[in-house]
């Protein structure tokens, strides 16, 4: 009740100001251009000032420039940058109004301005060149539109599913993996019967919703939708944004085009972060101090065709290039070779960035290579998320040695066992096991991490516990995660594993010398987080908001959570990665599919602190 | 009570309740007008046929207007789509209706006995198809009583001219224009058929308002779609309307559809088609704004009161197909003069008639991006947050159908080839899923509204497409003409570098790959944004190659529209398979049938004369079916 209180507020403000309504909401291309006073002066910034419509200053006002026109790219190769060819992204910069509502920009020459502020309506302005000083008035929402700003996260929190937690947690499990949830694009009114075609269809692309949930969900989501469509006022408002945002800069490279997918990244000590394009095989080398980008095309072997070994399951789609699956990066301590995961095939890649070459290093056994991480014996080590398997890889030997870890009943253990012979079959007719709600077959080791002691810790996504393996002793041992979920994990300085926990939207903590688990509850609602990151140095965790529009970060020491919101709605990041050295985060926008992003434009973006 | 109580009260109610009372009355008179009331809700308040008795139907009388025998050999290439009005009596009373070839007949709507004929002998050069949906009525007030032409008949028709005819007699208006017609944009300057007309004028306030239908696919400048407004008695030009006014590159986003006027806000609601070429929009960079939308203009001025666009930089030809239809939406105690709008892919949009604004919440729905050089689709479209939408756009390779697992098999192939992200999947050089295509969804048989439950009852269309841009350097191609049935349609796009090919998706049985049924009636609850039940519309069993003798509801396409009453009753003809239906509004249960000796792609209407309600329905067939054409308006009535 007390989260609807600031609601009510806004809504009782909102009827004092006497506004008409419209229907402009933050994501509609119409827009005001609102710039009701600018000085031309001679400088190399911008101020702005925020205000409402009365004249009001408005703090942490989210103001993005953007290049009027793109930058001229050479995207002759199906509409990406052909091999080796270098670019210019269109550089965005997000900051945010202080106290006073003010804001400086570096100069503003040939940008567009967008002005956003929760419960106001964007606000675009082109300033004319030379401008040094602009104000921009904003327009309030009307109340429907303001709560139907709200981000996913706050109408997922009122999805009830009946009063079924699991069955809420098997849904969020299963169709949370791409999507946010309740965005307006899934709140739309369908019925019953286009529920179940959606859920075939996604089964169709990968998901594995089970089929014996797949009426009750439908009726749910048809029912409980529509109830808050009809009593909007429930709805939690979404967290404030906070004075801090005035401290902090985003940066956003646009790379890739509305088909890519920029799944993981690599921050590189050569200063260049290299992305991967997961759909279309292609390694992005971004230069942060320029924007400009260079494109490695992934080599594959004469005959493998799309989909890999794993058969392309979007046959619909009208653009996917990727026989390989770029899937997530470590970097070598040794030479800086970048290691990754094709998750399309038995293989690892090696690209040495000085060469831009890539090798090819094949493998006889294991599926479905994922997240990717290399040791201080420069020993690369990653989970093989179908075959429930974790592979090293010897860099002197190029040897493999893969580590079984235990099914959890027979039924699991033929199903793996029986994974050469089902892959033996051509994609088309291979039979695939029916979906259930404990992953049965699949218990998906996912995220991986070296600890400081040398330990590597793996978290199964669908069977809700660790692995750690010690190599000195080639040891498996399991500890069970008394949550749902575990999805990639990290160790933190102090050899502590922080572990999302995905269904049950938790950042929770594992003591190995203890055995102990903490919890600590996200600071948005129902966020579903996908990945985290530890800056071990200043000892913040990062977790991805992909339902929120956010980035979160945690500081170990006091346990104080800030929220960071992010300048695209619909921006659903899966890999945050830190500078250690600035303290910078870095996270990709991969919503899947990524023209469902705001702009319809994949992004890398950088949250730089102001001041170190 | 206090006065400032009765005040509040008067200033809510009065207007609504004077609507009403002028509503009942027109309706309680029959149907005066193309869509049933200038807000064309398709909705009767007689009640004599209802439930109870409409097994008892029976065919009162038929005319034939004789153009099967006059015009024998130009007969494949119409349409009859023509919705009959009934004159008052002060203006003689007569049913009157429009011919494919614009000839207007007046009959005695007790017998079908002719009273006059009009013919405006129109150019019929070109090969565009001959319709007409219908004409309008008005009294004249600068005419004095008694005077020729004091109530007059409207007609646009195919040869672009609009005619004013005396509703007694059927003469010419000679102080119309030039001796009872205006030339309408287009009927000089461009090749016959480049510019016609299809649906009825609308008169509101002295003001006769004329859309038209402009030349499809085949050139990248198309005429423009420019809308005419005329007095209604003289015939001088009072204003026009471009709706493409300052985009060049382009041409039509005319106004095909019926029109709607509110004569006491003084408002013309105009649904605008798509911009050209229909499916491939390089040259036309941006919105089109105000193609594809809803825009309403000033009646007495045409000016721009407010528009909405709902399709952004169309590449689909989804163009607004239906009348606008206006009423009253009432809900949590409020009363909004709102509009209804149906388009092809689906969507049902509600709209306060005033503003524009949408009385659902509406989304911004990402769409795909195009692939095709140059071209830069939306990156978004509207989309309301209710209703649901009136199609499933997507169809997966696992839904393919088939008569039997080989036509399924091909199916699914042909499915495993197609691009197909929804809709919105920007056509390209590959084949690509067009689902709806351009039959939608709707079309211009609109909707049927009950208005005082907000219940609208839509007949769909449930056929999936696909098509492909062919690069012309890359292949030879030669067009083939406008679609038809069953036949892939061929078309090079002049101006662009691209050809198109569009056809239905079926096997090599012809049967269509998307399950059935393919032809569907719809209830949605407006003001709760659900369906309340859908059903098949039409049955199958003549569309084989040899019929059967029993009806397999799995729906058809079709194309006309039905009409609601207060009986509880929907009636419909509209499909490929000669039926004029009658469905309960509650349940969508079939009540009744009648087989007509050719299909009826016409919207039928009612009306009390000398006391009998009788149901007519213009039964000629269409070209596009392909199933025979005929000249026959069927009356039903109970037995006297």
């Amino acid at each position: 009740m007390t989260r609807i209180i600031p609601a009510v507020l806004m809504l009782l403000l909102y009827a004092a100001l006497g506004h008409t309504t419209d229907n402009n909401t933050p994501d509609s291309d119409a827009t005001d251009s609102k710039a009701i006073d600018s000085r031309v002066m001679d400088s190399h910034t911008t101020e702005i000032l925020v205000t409402d419509h009365l004249g009001n200053t408005l703090p942490t006002a989210m103001v993005t420039a953007s290049p009027l026109v793109a930058p001229k790219a050479d995207l002759s190769d199906n509409g990406y940058p052909p091999h080796g060819v270098t670019n210019q992204a269109a550089v965005t910069v997000t900051r945010f109004t202080d106290a006073q509502g003010r804001v400086s920009l570096p100069s503003l020459q040939e940008q567009h301005i967008r002005v956003r502020a929760q419960g106001y309506r964007d606000a675009t302005v082109t300033p004319a060149a030379g401008v040094s000083t602009l104000t921009v008035a904003l327009d309030a929402m009307t109340p429907e539109q303001y709560i139907a700003s709200f981000p996913s996260n706050v109408w997922l929190s009122q999805l009830t599913f009946g009063g079924d937690a699991e069955l809420k947690k098997t849904f969020q499990l299963n169709c949370a993996f791409c999507h946010q949830q309740a965005s307006p694009f899934m709140r739309n009114e369908r019925t019953v019967e286009q529920w179940l075609a959606v859920f075939s269809r996604m089964n169709s692309y990968g998901a594995r919703l089970p089929g014996d949930d797949h009426q009750q969900i439908a009726e749910h989501l048809q029912r409980e939708l529509r109830e808050l469509r009809e009593n909007p006022q429930t709805v939690p408002e979404p967290k404030p944004w906070e004075a801090f945002l005035s401290e902090i800069d985003m940066t956003e490279w646009p790379i890739g085009d509305g088909f890519s997918q920029m799944h993981d990244f690599l921050l590189h000590p050569n200063g260049f972060i290299y992305v991967g394009d997961n759909l279309f095989d292609r390694l992005y080398e971004v230069d942060p101090a320029t924007g400009q980008y260079t494109v490695y095309k992934v080599p594959h072997r004469p005959g493998d065709k799309i989909g890999g070994i794993l058969g392309n399951r979007f046959t619909v789609f009208p653009k996917m290039d990727n026989a390989m699956g770029v899937h997530s990066f470590a970097v070598s301590p040794r030479d800086g070779n970048i290691f990754i995961t094709p998750s399309m095939q038995q293989a690892l890649l090696e690209f040495n960035p000085q060469t831009k070459a890539f090798t090819l290093h094949e493998m006889d056994a294991g599926y479905y290579p994922h997240t990717i991480r290399i040791d201080e014996q420069d020993r690369v080590w990653f989970t093989l998320a179908l075959s429930s398997q974790v592979a090293r890889f010897e860099r002197d030997t190029a040897q493999f040695t893969l580590y079984d870890l235990p099914a959890r009943s027979v039924k699991e253990w033929l199903i793996l066992k029986s994974l050469p012979l089902l892959f033996s079959i051509d994609p088309e007719n291979r039979p695939q096991p029916a979906p259930d709600r404990e992953g049965t077959g699949l218990p998906m080791p996912y995220g991986i991490d070296v600890a400081p002691d040398g330990r590597i810790w793996v978290a199964r996504l669908y069977a809700n516990d660790l692995a750690v393996i010690d190599p000195q002793t080639d040891q498996v041992s399991m500890v069970d995660f008394p949550y749902a979920g575990p999805r990639r994990l990290r160790a933190d300085a102090q050899g502590k594993l922080w572990v999302v926990a995905f269904q049950d939207s938790l950042l929770v903590k594992y003591d190995p010398d203890n055995g102990e688990f903490s919890e600590y509850p996200l600071p948005v609602l129902n966020e579903i987080p996908y990945a985290l990151n530890v800056d071990r140095q200043r000892g913040v965790v990062w977790v991805n908001g992909n339902q929120s529009d956010t980035l979160l970060s945690f500081d170990i020491a006091t346990e104080q959570w800030r929220v960071y919101p992010l300048p695209r709605q619909r921006f659903f990041t899966r890999d945050v990665e830190v500078d250690e050295e600035d303290g910078a985060v870095y996270t990709s926008n991969s919503h899947f599919p990524s023209w469902q992003t705001e702009g319809g434009q994949p992004t890398l973006l950088r949250i730089t602190p102001l001041s170190p | 009570m206090s006065s400032r109580f009765i005040h509040s009260v008067s200033c809510n109610l009065l207007p609504g309740l004077v609507l009403s009372l002028v509503a009942s009355a027109v309706h309680a008179a029959g149907w005066p007008v193309y869509g049933g009331d200038p807000g064309g809700r398709h909705y009767s308040t007689l009640a004599d046929i209802n439930r109870n008795n409409v097994d008892d139907l029976q065919v009162a009388w038929v005319f034939r207007s004789g153009d099967s025998a006059r015009d024998a050999a130009a007969m494949d290439n119409t349409s009859t789509q023509s919705t009959p009005i009934l004159l008052p009596e002060a203006a003689g009373s007569s049913l009157v209706y429009c011919t494919p070839f614009n000839r207007v007949i007046a009959l005695d709507p007790g017998s079908g006995e002719q009273r006059w004929d009009f013919d405006p002998q129109i150019n019929r050069g070109g090969d565009r198809p001959f319709r007409c949906r219908g004409v309008a009525y008005a009294q004249d007030a600068q005419s004095a009583a008694a005077e020729h032409c004091q109530h007059r008949i409207y007609l646009s028709t195919h040869d672009r001219h609009l005619w004013a005819l005396d509703a007694l007699d059927g003469r010419p208006c000679a102080g119309f224009g030039n001796s009872g017609s205006v030339a309408l944009y287009g009927a000089a300057e461009f090749a016959p058929g480049d510019v016609s007309n299809s649906s009825p004028p609308v008169i509101a306030n002295g003001v006769v308002i004329s859309g038209s239908t402009v030349i499809d696919f085949t050139r990248a400048q198309t005429p423009r779609g420019t809308v005419q407004a005329f007095n209604a008695h003289s015939g001088k030009p009072i204003w026009e309307f471009d709706p493409l006014a300052g985009h060049a590159g382009s041409g039509s986003a005319n106004v095909w559809a019926p029109l709607s006027v509110d004569a006491e806000q003084g408002l013309v609601f105009l649904p605008t088609s798509a911009p050209s070429p229909d499916y491939y929009g390089a040259g036309r960079v941006g919105d089109s704004r105000y193609a594809n939308s809803v825009v309403a203009l000033e009646l007495a001025t045409g000016k721009l009161r407010w528009h909405f666009q709902h399709v952004r930089h169309d590449l689909w030809d989804y163009d607004t197909p239906a009348q606008p239809i206006l009423f009253d939406w009432q809900r949590d105690g409020v009363s909004v003069p709102a509009l209804v709008q149906l388009t092809k892919q689906g969507l049902v949009f509600a709209l306060n008639r005033l503003t524009g604004e949408s009385l659902w919440e509406m989304t911004e729905q990402p769409v795909p991006p195009s692939q095709v050089p140059g071209e830069t689709a939306a990156l978004s479209q509207p989309k309301p947050i209710a209703p649901p939408p009136l199609l499933d756009s997507f169809l997966m390779p696992h839904d393919a159908w088939g008569l039997t697992p080989v036509d399924r098999a091909d199916c699914r192939k042909q499915l495993e080839s197609l691009h197909n992200l929804g809709l919105f999947t920007p056509i390209s050089e590959a084949p690509t899923l067009m689902y709806p295509g351009s039959l939608g969804g709707p079309n211009w048989g609109g909707g049927a509204l009950l208005a005082e439950r907000g219940t609208l009852l839509i007949n769909v269309n449930n056929i999936a497409f696909s098509g492909r841009l062919v690069p012309l350097a890359a292949e030879a191609f030669s067009g083939n003409g406008p679609p038809t049935a069953g036949k892939r349609f061929r078309v090079v796009m002049q101006g662009t570098p691209y050809a198109a090919e569009i056809g239905s998706l079926q096997s090599f049985l012809g049967l269509p790959c998307n399950p059935p049924p393919w032809g569907k009636l719809i209830a949605v609850d407006l003001y709760g944004g659900r369906i309340i039940w859908e059903t098949a519309l039409g049955s199958v069993h003549e569309m084989g190659p040899v019929p059967v003798p029993f009806h397999i509801e799995w729906g058809t396409p079709n194309l006309g529209g039905g009409i609601a009453t207060a009986g509880g009753l929907f009636f419909i003809a509209a499909t490929m398979d000669r039926q004029l239906r009658a469905f309960d509004v509650d349940s969508g249960a079939t009540l009744w049938r009648y087989t007509l000796p050719v299909d009826a792609t016409a919207t039928p209407m009612t009306y009390r004369y000398q006391g009998r309600q009788y149901v007519v329905v213009n039964a000629g067939g269409h070209h596009m079916f392909g199933r025979g054409s005929g000249d026959y308006l069927y009356a039903f009535g109970l037995p006297p």
